[in-house]
């Protein structure tokens, strides 16, 4: 018998209306426990590579992890899955909330959907019974509108939805999933996938909580993990201002992104920091399932301009910086609207932010002009024109159609050297760090198969004093110089990666979890060992990291992606022009080397392609059948 | 009173060290309200390099360092 999971993947085939369920073994769990790690199985099995990511041919994994919906802080994120229209790469993107675990009170660990439905269908998912629904009432509707029609036809207050809005719907390839309004699966593009297999919403709706090996110790731990959390700094600020405080933060330090990544300070600064947002807009907290950190945020506001639903989520740091000091924007009211018609339509907010500042910084220099526009001035600081471009994006209509395809296509198809103010890694958009501050986090961006993503190691400078003795448990005992990419850093970055992962492979929040937070490498190896019942330990899970990691990049090599795509922007090998940092910058040759050095540390060749070695040692020479 | 060493790193350059008088048996909540640093200005805390709690008793020599928030999304 399973503990912490159901044992039973659910496969729907949306073509042919119909579907199974599957019950891999125990050895299956173990190996692909959840994440991204069980989605890149059934993408490297379904899947054949130069597919194209909007075709029925494209394989969508929704997967859980064995141990999600446990009754502990930080328990509560997803994957959603599939090649990537954005990337071409695999696509990928995580979300806390309450979907996921509702989706393992209804009895599935995960969902693979394959082939397009007839006409608009959303699955409804619940107490262990599957139906396919006509999703006619909910298509062309915006994600609030959705949930409160689908509350109405289930008659059901208490579902849990994980939908799309009109981005979605025309497959636009910045376009993402949520979840109870708050919470997405941002990046990659998934919600693209979705709308091209006229899929709308998952929903879920559970009453049959998992059974555990070890209550008693689950129970213990989660205990002292929440007293940790009322009194451990980094928490205790979480809890406090969400990730808004990180805007001061990178401000002082000069590597808060501005000016379409030209600048590492911005002006405007207090004027979008947590104070400011603490005393204006900010209305309560919000929260994941079972997870006593309340990171999230609410606002509200009365304006005619910039109105606030505090039904639809206050933005984060990232979509802070994004449409904000990336854009030279300093009205917050604006920014959390942007911010929140992003949420109704369904757009990753860290895109549009780059988009956003690509436009503008076209239109100083004269590639777009009013001619392209409409007759609308696209200026940096501008923030209704940061609004209107979202209105037009999430419409696909005039500038707004170019502009939605995401800076690398847009950037090709307007031509005129556009390129050089297009900042993306692998065609995705920059997450809101500048990488000459914090080079393990540029190592990331660069090494994500995903493309550019913050969610791959964590930021250098963090780990001095207390944070880096949470590392000792993996051999990294010294503190990394966070300005240079040496031989210590490539180090720091390879082995720091593969326990980082453990997030993502696991379903855990990084806000709760290492790198930084309470809830350390031993308590963790406890939880899992306590949930599912397995003899695990911290080398085991770090082993599905890397198999998670290795997948990943195989799918990558299948759809000839190479050495030359794991780079940087142009813009950070030159000298950061402001700020405390200033001169600071990534020599590119050194940077190659760093790489170079990470593919052998991996146990990659040259062309950065897992060895047979690797695959053997991961328990993944499989792989190679399935491509000969 | 006891007095503890505080280290605030602000950026790269630039790290405000100061020589802190408190009351003994002090935690570090009653530390952090003496310097009157906001808690969202706090990224991480160490004493001694080692990780700290907000309920801890600071000890005379303790050495104190704070770092503010940079990483998350």
């Amino acid at each position: 018998m399973p503990y912490g999971y159901n044992g039973k993947i659910l496969h729907v085939n949306l073509t042919q209306a119909t579907w199974e369920i599957e019950e891999p073994d125990i050895t299956w769990y173990r190996t692909y426990v959840g994440g991204p790690v069980l989605a890149a199985y059934y993408l490297l099995k379904h899947l054949k590579p130069g597919t194209d990511a909007l075709s029925p041919d494209n394989v969508l994994v929704f997967a859980l992890s064995t141990v999600t919906g446990a009754p502990v802080s930080g328990f509560s994120r997803y994957t959603v899955a599939a090649k990537s229209p954005l990337t071409g790469a695999f696509g990928r993107a995580e979300a806390g909330g309450y979907f996921g675990p509702e989706l393992k009170f209804a009895g599935f660990d995960a969902i693979v959907f394959y082939g397009k439905a007839e006409k608009p269908v959303y699955l409804w998912v619940h107490d262990g019974e599957v139906e396919i629904h006509d999703a006619s009432s909910v298509w062309g509707k915006d994600n609030l509108q959705t949930l409160r029609i689908l509350e109405e036809e289930l008659d059901d207050k208490r579902i849990r939805v994980a939908s799309i809005g009109q981005a979605g719907e025309q497959m636009l390839p910045i376009a993402c999933v949520q979840n109870d309004l708050e919470h997405f699966n941002g990046r990659t593009g998934m919600g693209a996938v979705m709308g091209s297999k006229n899929l709308k919403a998952v929903v879920a709706r559970g009453r049959q909580k998992p059974v555990f090996a070890d209550p008693e110790t689950i129970k213990a731990i989660r205990k002292e993990t929440n007293e940790k959390l009322k009194v451990h700094p980094p928490n205790v600020t979480l809890t406090q201002v969400g990730t808004s405080g990180l805007i001061k933060g990178l401000n002082d330090l000069g590597i808060l992104p501005t000016r379409n990544f030209k600048k590492g300070t911005f002006d405007g600064a207090d004027n979008i920091n947590a104070e400011t947002y603490h005393n204006t807009i900010f209305e309560s907290k919000g929260s994941c399932y079972s997870c006593a950190v309340r990171c999230k945020r609410k606002v509200s506001l009365e304006d005619d301009r910039y109105p606030l639903s505090i039904k639809l989520g206050g933005p984060e740091f990232e979509t802070l910086a994004g449409l904000g000091s990336l854009c030279e924007i300093d009205n917050l009211p604006a920014i959390a609207r942007g911010n929140q018609l992003c949420n109704l339509y369904g757009l990753d907010t860290i895109a549009v932010g780059c988009i956003t500042a690509f436009a503008m910084e076209c239109f100083e220099k004269g590639i777009l002009t009013t001619d392209d526009t409409g007759g609308r001035e696209i200026n940096f600081g501008d923030a209704d024109a940061m609004l209107w471009l979202i209105e037009e994006m999430a419409a696909n209509r005039g500038i707004g159609r170019l502009l939605g395809q995401g800076v690398k296509r847009a950037a090709e198809k307007i031509g005129k050297g556009a390129d050089k103010y297009a900042f993306h890694i692998k065609g995705q958009e920059l997450p809101l760090h500048d990488g000459r501050g914090k080079t393990g986090m540029a190592m990331g961006y660069a090494l994500s198969p995903t493309g550019a993503d913050h969610m791959e190691i964590g930021h250098d400078v963090a780990f001095q004093g207390d944070a880096i003795s949470k590392l000792s448990a993996v051999g990294l005992h010294r503190p990394v110089e966070p300005l240079k990419t040496d031989l210590e850093k490539v180090r720091f970055f390879a082995v720091g990666q593969k326990a980082r992962q453990i997030n993502n492979c696991f379903g855990i929040c990084d806000f709760c979890s290492l790198p930084i937070h309470a809830l350390t490498f031993q308590p963790l190896v406890d939880l899992v060992r306590a949930i599912t019942g397995w003899d695990t330990s911290l080398y085991d899970m770090m082993q599905v990291s890397e198999r998670g990691n290795v997948m990943q990049r195989w799918f990558n090599c299948r759809e000839g992606f190479g050495p030359e795509d794991d780079r940087l922007i142009r813009r950070w090998h030159q000298p950061l022009p402001d700020g405390p940092l200033k001169g600071q910058r990534i020599d590119p040759k050194e940077f190659r080397e760093a790489l170079d050095l990470y593919y052998a540390i991996s146990g990659w060749d040259e062309n950065g392609k897992p060895t047979l070695a690797k695959l053997v040692e991961l328990n993944l020479a499989w792989l190679l059948d399935e491509d000969s | 009173m006891i007095t503890v060493k505080v280290k605030r790193f602000i950026n790269y350059s630039e790290q405000l060290i100061s020589s802190v008088r408190i009351e003994a048996g002090s935690n570090v909540m009653n530390l952090i309200e003496t310097i009157g640093l906001p808690l969202d200005e706090i990224g991480s805390l160490s004493i001694n390099s080692s990780q700290a709690m907000l309920d801890q008793q600071i000890e005379d020599g303790d050495s104190v360092e704070i770092i503010p928030p940079i990483g998350g999304g």
